[in-house]
This record gives structure tokens, sequence and C-alpha cells, in this order.
């Protein structure tokens, strides 16, 4: 006998998210999904951002790993609320792992919540947890060809950040054609060069931030 | 592994809504961008039904081509190596079609 099902097997997955997303909502959280392959430079952005949303924006990071509690260790330095979420042996975060995080988490004192996802380009992709939006870092050591080898996640992302472009002059990593790579999988990305070693870039991506917390809030910043 | 999971909670969870003994196959529609790779997910599937309802079951992989359409010019067309260009007059906001499904479709039970 056949059985008519027509079950998106993410659905599970997607009505959990839904309900993180309510919750954020409700506390006036923008929440950002940072993806990007290991080593690319997520822990050390969002050592940037904190210094650079100081004053402006209170930001908050979920982070997550397949083991270890050293980004969290890295980050606490910055006077942030950190929770960090060890996968095991997964490969990425899901709506649940968030959800299971959350109470750990004071929303009231955040406006920014980022969840650094686990490093890998392909399974965070498939994974909704709740945020406004998927963005992602690839870096400049990793080669200008990823976005068409990696689609999804270039083609689910809103923003990338193109980073360590200190790195340039020492790579055969051409920046325009990545842009070019990148917008042929996705032509409404947006993109934005920096290098957390330096400092460049990292201005435009903290204002790309309060624009989006604008946008959804209309308002500049904590009250 | 966890796609094979939601699977099988799926498909036990019709299974057992028609009480049904067993289930023998489970077709499953599976996009192009999802990029699934059939054999790792049909091995999976196999090891983590054991002891389910789905125990021995045939996990169907049907793959759908990523299909876009045109915007501009409403033209339908295959997207390939992740293009999104309209092959007729090159515009670029292009509508996906086709080619994002991952949903278990129906399943063989006795």
């Amino acid at each position: 006998m056949k059985i008519n099902v027509m079950t998106d097997i993410l659905e599970a997955n997607d009505r959990i998210a839904a309900v993180n997303r309510q919750l954020f909502d409700s506390h006036k959280n923008l929440v950002l999904n940072l993806m990007s392959s290991p080593g690319a430079g997520k822990t050390m952005l969002l050592e940037k951002t904190a210094q650079a949303l100081r004053g402006k924006l209170r930001l908050g990071v979920i982070v997550g790993d397949v083991e270890t509690a050293r980004d969290k260790e890295r980050l606490e330095k910055y006077d942030l609320p950190v929770v960090q979420l060890n996968t095991g042996s997964a490969c990425h975060l899901d709506a649940n792992m968030i959800a299971s995080a959350l109470p750990h988490v004071d929303l009231t004192n955040i406006d920014v919540l980022v969840i650094e996802n686990v490093g890998n380009l392909v399974c965070p992709a498939e994974f909704r947890v709740g945020e406004d939006f998927k963005i992602m870092i690839l870096s400049v050591t990793e080669g200008d060809e990823k976005p068409l080898k990696y689609p999804l996640m270039f083609r689910e992302s809103s923003l990338l950040l193109i980073n360590k472009i200190d790195l340039l002059k020492y790579t055969n990593f051409n920046l325009d054609e990545a842009k070019a790579n990148a917008r042929k999988v996705n032509p409404n990305i947006e993109i934005v060069d920096i290098s957390c070693v330096t400092g460049e870039g990292i201005s435009d991506w903290a204002a790309w931030l309060s624009g989006c917390y604008k946008r959804k809030f209309g308002t500049n910043s904590l009250a | 592994m966890a796609l094979a999971r939601n699977i099988i909670d799926i498909a036990v969870a019709a299974a057992e809504k028609e009480k049904a003994d067993r289930i023998i196959g489970v077709n499953v529609v599976v996009g192009e961008l999802r990029g699934i790779i059939p054999a790792q997910l049909i091995f999976c599937f196999g090891l983590m039904s054991e002891n389910t309802l789905a125990a021995g079951a045939h996990l169907n992989l049907e793959t759908r081509p990523l299909l876009g359409r045109c915007r501009t010019c409403q033209e339908d067309f295959a997207v390939k190596d992740y293009m999104y260009v309209c092959p007729r007059c090159e515009g670029q906001d292009i509508e996906i079609v086709s080619g994002t499904e991952l949903r278990v479709r129906d399943i063989e039970v006795e």
C-alpha cells in the first residue's frame, strides 16, 4: 500500500526556528547566523565587532563548535554575554540546539545576537535557526572559486564579508573574480571587504549591522 | 545524518498513523541545489532505520534539476553550473522554480 506523505524533511526544524524567531522579535533582537569554513575569522570578526559596536548596539553571541570552549573564553574578554554550544559529532547548528541555549541567554540585554555556526561551508546553509539573515565570511586564503563550489551557502547569505584582505598580495586570490562568482550564484548578495588584523572595512560592516537594526526596529540603537 | 533521522521520523509517523506493520520503501524528492550525496544518505538511512518500522526499507531518491525562471522575460531554463543568468535576455533576476526540494513524497507499506 502506498501512503502519500508530502512532508518537508526540514519542517520540524523550521517550526522550531519560527518559535525562536518570535522570541527574538519580541526581545527586539537582530539575529544573524554567521557561517564560514574553519579558520576564516568568525571569532576574530566578533572580537572586532564588539569593539566597533561598543556604546551603540549591545552584542551577544551563541557560538557553536564541535569541541572546546575556546571561542567563549576569547569573546568573554570583551564583556559580552556568550553561550558556547558543543555539537559533538554534528557539523552544524540547528533550531533545536539554539532553542536549548536560549534559557542561558538574557535576550533583554542584547540588540544584536550573532549565532556563530560550526566552521563548514555545506550543512549550516540547510538549517534555519530563527535568524533574520544568514551572513558568511570568505577569507582570501581559501580561494576565489569557493562560491561556485559551495553555491547553496552563498545563495542563502544576504551579506558576504571577504576577510584577510591584508593578505591579498601574498596569494593568487582575485578579488574581482571572487565577487563576480558570488554574484553569479546570488545576484542580490551584498559584499564588504574587511581585514580583522588591520581593521579595514570593519566600520563598513558595523554600518551594515546598524542599518539592518534600524530597518527592523525603526530606532538607531539601545534606549 | 540529521536528514536521515528526519526522513525516518517522518516515514515512521506516517506508517504508524495508518497502522502499517512495516515500511518497504520511502520515496524522497531531492533538489539538485541541496547538494545531497545519495550514497551517503542511503548508507545513513540503512544504519539508523534498524529497529524501527523502516528497517530494511528501500530509500529511493528522486532528484530534481535546478530550473530557473527569468522574471524579466519569463523564460524557463536549466541553471547550469549555478549561473543564474537568463540564456534569452541575460537578465539576472531569476526565480528558482525547481531544485530546492527536500521532502518525503510517499512511503510504501504493508
